[in-house]
């Protein structure tokens, strides 16, 4: 729980550093875009392996939240990338919770068409009801090779030394450490599939089109 | 190492400093900095008749080279800080500079006029039309002293050739062509040309979605015209060679280190960066600087450094609160002394550290008004990391990140250095006994 929370956390900042930097003068910078896109992947891929391993479903922390509750996860980059227009106020950026997301989560095809129309980011649309803009399947798939290729990097690039479980950061170092050396240990074929396959497929998904949704709304001009 | 008496001048700046640089013979000095000035410092001259004076810098000149701008296209607005100056080396009696911004590149002619014309026929002393009627007899004109001023002029603007950042300038050593770097490119421009450039670097992906590395800084080899290299933000060097093709897409050498796993973080990727990349005056090194390092490599070997030094690494702990307070995305930049014996780079609380290539031995040292008075000589500083605290050593914990020391120069041929601390500069002076 420690470490999907810091991992959310850390995703949030990223997301509010993205969007801070476009209101910067000077414009997007690519370098800081690019750096602040990839502690988001790593950010992002930690709270998944970190939820994956915790083995509890994460619908009975949100009784009220629709099926799948990895679903919200793409809703709440896409309403931060939708907020990158400055068409709400700046986003809370400590708030964890996915309690006060549900907001976002109304059907989709609802009003998003409208918040996104004004900027190129067709690939914010591929994961809703939107899809016609974009052939989002290949992306996908796409996505889904390169997360099958890059998830054995996953507990090796983020093992921390033992260094470092002092300073700022103590619990979710010691926590890093604790869960993957496990991963470490597990095939490396695909991203941990110790729950249900049908859990793990989705998983991928909404997780892909975040990415998607990160990247293409750092890069676009 | 400055062990001896130093001879210290602080100055304040309107803004803050940006970039530093000697230029050839180490006679001036010249900052930009956030506003879009450029301020030279010039060395005075041995003299008798003001010994404590000798070999101080003074202000020389001070203009205003970029101003701001606005991309009506992109609405964006364009910065005028000036990230790089590069001097040419002198040829004539006037200096020229390049100083660039995010979008242009400009060159300077800075020179002296210190005679002026008196005299003319037409015009009188205040330079009003005379009535010809007036005029019965001819005269030459002739040159009086007059007060020392020293003129700016703009003589080249080269615009319009990047779309991204340009986060470095490189002179090269034919002195007929220079290159300027952004993000994803770099150009290469002959000083007479400025509505043309050629491209030689060009890493943008067909699909943007696929950027996986951008171009942090490039420079010229110091001795041969066709060769050049640039860093990336993955942590590599790329050397190439202008002769092997017109697009330098293929590198002629790759230098990287391969990855200790032992460090590997959360922030791996971002602290690898490299923020400055500087050839040995003697053109057979490379030095560069990412975020905790500085690494030397010896360009006959691509495999790994030869040499690496920890600038600061009692902040490898701290990355989560350096990256929450942005510090961690800082460009530091990195400096040769004159015989490549000795390279100097800038940390946080105003520390500066300097590494003896030959002897192993570092120092660490503060650019701070209370610690340089005129003639007193620089103490090392030490930080704690953990443990007791002796006396004069400051903790971690304590250390000022506002207080960062980005840039700063070395003289090409003296124990002379100059240091940016946000608005002040110093310039340190090493006078041995």
């Amino acid at each position: 729980m420690e470490v999907q929370k810091e991992a959310q956390r850390i995703m949030t900042l990223s997301v509010w550093k993205m969007y801070h930097s476009r209101m910067q003068r000077g414009g997007l910078r690519l370098h800081r875009s690019l750096q602040l896109s990839l502690v988001m992947r790593s950010a992002r891929e930690l709270y998944l392996s970190a939820k994956v391993e915790a083995h509890e479903p994460e619908v009975s922390l949100q009784p009220a939240r629709s099926p799948d509750p990895r679903l919200h996860r793409p809703r709440e980059a896409e309403a931060e990338a939708a907020r990158l227009d400055g068409e709400q106020p700046s986003p809370e950026p400590m708030d964890t919770q996915e309690a006060p997301r549900a907001e976002e989560a109304p059907p989709r095809g609802g009003p998003r068409p409208a918040k996104v129309s004004r900027k190129r980011r067709s690939s914010s649309l591929s994961d809703g009801g939107d899809v016609g803009l974009v052939p989002s399947k290949k992306a996908r798939l796409e996505e889904e090779e390169e997360e099958a290729a890059a998830s054995p990097e996953v507990p090796d690039r983020l093992q921390p030394s033992p260094a470092q479980a002092e300073g700022a950061f103590p619990n979710l170092a010691r926590v890093l450490q604790r869960r993957f050396s496990g991963l470490l240990n597990c095939s490396p074929a695909a991203p941990p599939t110790a729950p249900p396959a049908c859990e793990a497929k989705p998983a991928c998904r909404p997780a892909d089109n975040m990415l998607n949704v990160l990247v293409r709304a750092v890069v676009a001009f | 190492k400055l062990r001896h008496h130093s001879i210290t001048t602080v100055t304040l700046l309107p803004d803050i400093i940006s970039t530093v640089e000697f230029n050839h013979t180490g006679e001036l000095l010249a900052t930009g900095d956030k506003g879009g000035r450029v301020v030279i410092f010039q060395r005075e001259q041995e003299s008798k008749n003001q010994i404590h004076r000798r070999g101080e810098y003074n202000v020389y000149s001070t203009f205003q080279s970029h101003e701001p701008e606005f991309d009506y296209l992109k609405s964006l607005e364009i910065e005028e800080k000036i990230n790089k100056i590069r001097w040419l080396p002198q040829q004539n009696a006037a200096y020229f500079l390049l100083s660039t911004n995010d979008k242009t590149v400009k060159l300077w002619k800075v020179s002296e006029r210190d005679k002026r014309p008196e005299g003319y026929n037409l015009k009188d002393e205040e330079g009003r039309l005379r009535d010809p009627a007036t005029i019965t007899t001819l005269r030459v004109p002739v040159l009086r002293p007059m007060d020392l001023m020293v003129e700016a002029t703009p003589r080249r603007v080269f615009a319009n050739a990047h779309t991204y950042h340009i986060n470095s300038i490189s002179v090269n050593s034919d002195y007929e062509t220079y290159m300027s770097a952004d993000d994803l490119r770099i150009n290469l421009w002959n000083f007479e040309i400025t509505n043309q450039s050629f491209n030689i670097v060009d890493i943008k992906p067909a699909n943007m979605e696929e950027l996986t590395e951008v171009i942090t800084a490039a420079e010229f080899h110091p001795h041969h015209c066709n060769t050049f290299v640039y860093s990336s933000s993955k942590g590599t060097i790329r050397l190439c060679d202008m002769r092997a093709s017109a697009l330098c897409d293929r590198h002629t050498k790759f230098f990287e280190e391969p990855e200790d796993p032992s460090n590997r973080s959360f922030f791996s990727e971002i602290i690898s960066s490299i923020s400055d990349v500087k050839f040995s005056h003697s053109g057979r090194y490379i030095m560069t600087r990412d975020y905790l390092t500085v690494k030397v490599w010896d360009l006959n070997m691509e495999n790994r450094p030869i040499e690496t030094y920890q600038v600061h690494d009692y902040l490898r702990s701290k990355l989560c609160s350096l990256y929450e307070n942005d510090c961690i995305f800082d460009k530091f930049e990195c400096v040769w002394n004159g015989s490549d014996s000795v390279i100097m780079t800038g940390s946080y609380n105003n520390f500066f550290r300097m590494f003896d290539r030959n002897t192993k031995r570092d120092v660490t040292l503060e650019a701070s008004r209370e610690n340089s008075k005129p003639r007193a000589i620089l103490k090392p500083r030490k930080v704690c990391v953990g443990g007791k605290r002796r006396k004069d050593e400051i903790s971690v914990d304590s250390l000022d990140f506002s207080k960062k020391i980005l840039h700063t120069a070395w003289h090409p041929s003296e124990n002379i250095i100059a240091v940016a601390a946000t608005n002040n500069l110093y310039i340190f002076q090493d006078k041995v006994n």
